[in-house]
């Protein structure tokens, strides 16, 4: 589903991201681990293109993104994100969060966007919060919320980047959990975390990256397990 | 010394009156223009097309460091005549005269309009970057998360500095009576000269200036507040 190539990233003279090879395959959770500063987020930016690749190319479906020009936006209504500080829009609440792209971008009927987005807050275990503003909200409830309305446009991939990182340890829980549930869906999605115990019991496939490449990648077990290259060993004896 | 309010409330009460519906006209129609323009300018400001954007910061020096009296000078004699010289040149003879009340506002929406886009074009950049990024990974243009994530909660960040600007341009309308507005100044200046009721006119005048301004200021302080407590 989705392929990316030879992919690199500089930041004027900072090269982020160099020579980046992975593929996605459709309903498969892969969850990319690794240090501060290792390109993680960066790489997830550069697939809905927030960040744009320096070279390489990323094929969406066999057709190359990095040159969309005007149509990026009916790219990134396929690949749905979720931010590490939630972003939810201050003046809506939260069914307004959730419903407003469908009705501004798909011309979704008001009644037909509500009543999705109610539902989609039922999924995330907020339909009672339907009408709190986001700072009337935890941390945790803005992050499921967040999580809703990336949903509402029904995208084929969902990207998160440290979706738990700014949260208080004990909400930590309640927005995994909803994560579980999205890839026992059979959603394809793409996890930049430090929450190894998501890691190992969710991902198809854990990548682990570190200074701006793919260091090693395979099967939760086979990584947290018997890492095969000594820089993931030492990460992961730091964090487990 | 003798003083008599009374009369001049009885005579120049009444033209007073008449000139706070000037006043009050010219004071809504420059500051609405003035907000589009601010609109305007602040976005172009912000844009990535350099020759716009430095044109536009041209444009904001050039009105910040000359006074508002001389850039009212500037369109109410100035422009027609030169508009009517270069068509001359042209060939056509013509006779421009703006009107007065329309020159003050487009001289208000010019002043104000570049006061107020400094205030908008900051606003703007002070929206959380995340705003941005969120709309455009829902797969919203640039230009819609503009228009629907950053300038309405830069608007609406913005109100409380727009209420002090319009209590100024309340104020500010006496500098028409240069260019023979018939607003509050020039009918209070009139009437002083024609009864020697110096002291009365003008502290009439102060006093109807107080009554409409204090209200207005008092309206912005009700407005910020709720704002504040809105989520």
């Amino acid at each position: 589903m989705l392929q990316i190539k030879n992919l690199s990233k500089c930041f004027e003279d900072l090269e982020v991201l160099k020579d980046v090879n992975l593929s996605v395959e459709k309903g498969e959770v892969v969850v990319i681990i690794g240090p501060s500063g290792s390109g993680k987020s960066t790489l997830l930016r550069c697939v809905n293109l927030l960040e744009i690749p320096t070279g390489g190319e990323i094929l969406y479906q066999g057709e190359d993104i990095t040159h969309l020009g005007k149509k990026v936006t009916d790219y990134r209504k396929q690949v749905g994100m979720v931010f590490q500080r939630f972003n939810l829009f201050p003046l809506k609440n939260a069914l307004e969060n959730v419903m407003y792209a469908p009705m501004k971008l798909n011309k979704v009927p008001v009644k037909d966007a509500k009543e999705q987005a109610m539902d989609l807050l039922k999924k995330v275990g907020l339909e009672n919060r339907a009408h709190a503003y986001p700072s009337a909200l935890s941390g945790g409830q803005q992050q499921r919320v967040a999580i809703a309305r990336a949903l509402a446009m029904k995208p084929e991939i969902l990207l998160f980047d440290e979706p738990t990182s700014a949260l208080d340890p004990e909400l930590v829980g309640d927005v995994l959990e909803v994560m579980k549930q999205l890839a026992k869906e059979g959603m394809t999605m793409i996890v930049v975390t430090h929450e190894m115990g998501f890691a190992k019991d969710v991902a198809d496939r854990v990548i682990f990256m570190d200074g701006g490449f793919v260091i090693e990648e395979g099967a939760p077990q086979d990584i947290f397990k018997s890492p095969k290259n000594e820089r993931t060993r030492t990460f992961l004896s730091r964090v487990l | 010394m003798d003083l008599n309010f009374g009369k001049a409330i009885n005579t120049l009460g009444p033209s007073l009156l008449g000139g706070v519906g000037i006043v009050l006209y010219i004071t809504l129609s420059g500051f609405f223009c003035a907000l589009a323009a601010a609109l305007i300018i602040a976005i172009g400001r912000l844009s990535k097309n350099k020759v716009l954007s430095r044109t536009l910061s041209v444009l904001i020096e050039l009105i910040r460091g000359t006074p508002l009296l001389v850039q009212l000078f500037y369109i109410y004699y100035v422009i027609p005549t030169l508009l009517n010289g270069i068509l001359s040149m042209a060939g056509y003879e013509t006779n421009i005269q703006l009107k007065a009340s329309t020159c003050g506002i487009i001289g208000f929406a010019v002043n104000y309009g570049c006061y107020m886009s400094e205030v908008i074009r900051s606003a703007i950049l002070a929206v959380d970057s995340g705003q941005r990024e969120a709309g455009l990974a829902l797969g919203f243009s640039e230009a819609k998360v503009m228009l629907h994530f950053i300038i309405p909660p830069a608007l609406r960040n913005s109100v409380p500095v727009f209420g002090n600007y319009l209590v100024m341009l309340i104020k500010d309308t006496s500098l028409l009576a240069m260019i023979s507005v018939q607003e509050l100044l020039l009918r209070t200046k009139t009437y002083a000269s024609q009864t020697f009721l110096t002291v009365e006119a003008y502290t009439l005048l102060a006093v109807v200036y107080l009554l409409l301004s204090i209200p207005l200021s008092q309206m912005t302080g009700i407005l910020e507040r709720r704002l504040k407590r809105m989520p």
